[in-house]
């Protein structure tokens, strides 16, 4: 088993590692930018080592210095994360190369999987379904019939992306969903499914050692999406809980797929179904996902534990027959962002902290009071998990502990989950991923309802207060326009 | 004379009841008997996740309007946008007068002098020149 192990990532992933990596009594080593050096991550770990400055490009994505980082700690293998250099096959390459243990699958599993045209073939070779598509450019889209989109052949988080309605708007939005693409991954390649309308996110998460065992973990919905990223996923799906054989056919198909991309340690792919039960392949995932702890909860697994395992050369210690989903999960992705002013990014400092806790309730959070969010990375501060014994009782329950989330100084999406958690379109599990967009084309208050007598509380509180308190971290005449811009050109 | 307490900008009359901090920011009231679970930062207060604005009028005391050209009470000058301070034009406990340059910022690749919202004295600097500064982060506080 690995002595050490370098964590190639920040935030709450990070933090999630090192947890684990702490229970197998292995040492961790977290990096940090610039940026991150009073991150929690780095706080947690056993050691840590400074990779550059801020913009990811010269710290989280430059490969030489983060093997550089794991040179000098002497670590025996790298743990990526999700996002930065997971899904890179270069870099999966070069720590094989260096000496360090890749946690993931092969080089060469990432680069099939990483082009979503070789990924379509890959899966349709292995007999997954997939949406009728071209193999690249839009010459032939038309024949798809519309609705189309466009996808980055490199894609992935929703990035040149496009949905296209009629023949002569082809042409512009190929034009800037490749220009999108070239800037998000630096190959503007484009090609074009056929729109599956009111289709849902469905996920299977697969595992695999390298002894040629392959099994399924059952399935994630993720049909909660607010331009094309998830907001709130959840084990089992609502569509899929009482339909045991569909599971077990997209488990199949899934399992094929891996199987046929050489694909060890943990993936995901990712499927669109209808609410008859059909369901197309739409990529894989060579990575763990953010989404992974609802998986974890309702299995009772721990997943980086299992990828560390695999990585290490163990088997997989059970057969597909061991493995039952129990209750129910649901994840919200907790970012720093108003709902109440068009989701508007709000970096800032974290003045007062007061996270959820008690029966059934997980918090992966990479944030603390006196945090200083930065605008240089990805917004979200945290995940908020649930369990309990049906979909129902988990929905009360993530209810139960939004309510107990304080986050001052800066605005967060809470307010949305309870908005949608109230719902009764998603309480009744009627999912697809425009669901979320059209419940945001209707006015919400997210204020909740004025309470008088709340307001006289307020009064009586507001009556003690002897002097001023510490002003807001964030001023609301900032503008978050040029903050969110600024951030986007760093990324 | 009597405080005016103005709750989301309407004047409110304080319920009757028991209240006490029981960690920094965390208060606790007990009002006819329900509890209520309170958290202060700033001029807000948040009561069962609904957050509520104050202020409080009182001539003999400080006033939570900030950043308006009153007479009283503290104000600060914050960074609108991320950016690096240039230069620093005033030193602890300097007099500035309303309007007055007290800092520059270099900001999308201009300098901007930013101006004492009032008058008064400088009671806090949070910046050195030459440091990078986050939009919203307050910069000095004059009282």
């Amino acid at each position: 088993m690995f002595r050490k192990i370098l964590v190639a990532n920040r935030g709450e992933i990070a933090l999630r590692v090192i947890r684990t990596l702490r229970e197998m009594s292995i040492r961790s080593v977290a990096v940090y930018s610039d940026a991150d050096r009073a991150a929690l991550h780095v706080r947690k770990a056993d050691e840590a080592a400074h990779i550059g400055p801020a913009a990811s490009s010269e710290s989280y994505l430059d490969i030489d210095r983060v093997l550089d980082a794991a040179r000098r700690h002497g670590v025996d293998a790298i743990h990526p994360g999700y996002g930065f250099l997971s899904e890179n096959a270069p870099f999966a390459q070069a720590c094989e190369d260096a000496g360090f243990t890749f946690i993931g699958p092969s080089a060469k599993s990432i680069g099939m999987m990483g082009s979503k045209t070789a990924a379509r073939r890959v899966a349709k070779d292995g007999g997954a379904p997939i949406v009728p598509g071209t193999d690249e450019g839009i010459e032939r889209a038309h024949e798809l019939g519309f609705p189309v989109m466009l996808k980055a052949v490199a894609g992935g988080g929703g990035k040149g992306m496009r949905r296209v309605d009629r023949r002569e708007d082809l042409a512009a939005a190929y034009e800037s969903a490749s220009s999108e693409a070239l800037r998000a991954f630096g190959d503007g390649r484009i090609y074009a499914e056929k729109l599956i309308e009111n289709a849902r996110h469905i996920e299977i998460q697969v595992l695999g050692d390298r002894h040629g065992n392959l099994l399924h973990l059952g399935e994630r919905e993720c049909s909660v999406q607010r331009r094309h990223q998830k907001v709130i996923e959840e084990s089992p799906s609502p569509l899929v809980a009482p339909k045991p054989e569909m599971r077990a056919r997209m488990g199949e198909a899934a399992v094929k797929a891996a199987r046929a991309a050489g694909y060890f340690n943990a993936g995901t792919v990712e499927f669109l179904a209808d609410n008859d039960g059909n369901y197309y392949f739409l990529e894989m995932n060579t990575r763990l996902q953010v989404e992974h702890p609802v998986t974890e909860l309702v299995t009772g697994l721990d997943l980086v534990r299992l990828q560390i395992e695999i990585a290490a050369g163990g088997r997989l210690p059970f057969t597909q027959d061991q493995i039952a989903l129990r209750g129910a999960a649901v994840e919200c992705r907790i970012y720093a962002e108003d709902p109440a002013n068009n989701f508007f990014p709000s970096p800032g400092r974290i003045t007062q902290l007061a996270e959820p806790s008690g029966p059934g309730v997980r918090v992966d959070s990479g944030i603390y009071a006196g945090w200083n969010v930065p605008l240089e990375y990805d917004p979200m501060l945290a995940k908020l998990i649930v369990w309990a014994d049906t979909r129902g009782h988990a929905i009360e329950r993530m209810l139960r502990a939004l309510g107990e989330y304080h986050i001052a100084g800066i605005q967060s999406n809470i307010p949305l989950f309870e908005a949608i958690l109230n719902d009764a379109q998603f309480r009744a599990g009627n999912l697809h991923t425009g669901y979320l967009d059209e419940l945001l084309k209707k006015p919400i208050d997210f204020k909740g309802a004025p309470a008088p007598e709340l307001a006289a509380v307020a009064a009586l509180l507001a009556g003690k207060m002897t002097g001023p308190q510490e002003p807001p971290a964030v001023v609301s005449g900032a503008s978050n326009w040029l903050t969110a811009g600024r951030a986007e050109q760093l990324r | 004379m009597k405080r005016v307490i103005r709750i989301d900008g309407e004047t409110v009359e304080p319920a009757a009841g028991s209240v006490i901090e029981t960690e920094p920011g965390v208060w606790s009231a007990i009002v006819d008997g329900a509890s209520y679970e309170a958290r202060v930062a700033g001029d807000e207060i948040t009561i069962n996740g609904r957050r509520f604005h104050f202020e409080i009028d009182d001539p003999r005391r400080w006033t939570r309007r900030q950043g308006v050209a009153g007479a009283q009470g503290r104000a600060t000058v914050h960074a609108s946008m991320p950016g690096k301070v240039v230069r620093l034009l005033v030193a602890m406990d300097a007099e500035v007068t309303a309007g007055q340059a007290v800092v520059v910022v270099e900001a999308m690749k201009m300098q901007n002098e930013l101006k004492a919202p009032r008058a008064g004295r400088v009671a806090k600097i949070h910046v050195k020149e030459n440091d990078s500064v986050t939009a919203g982060t307050v910069l000095l506080v004059i009282e």
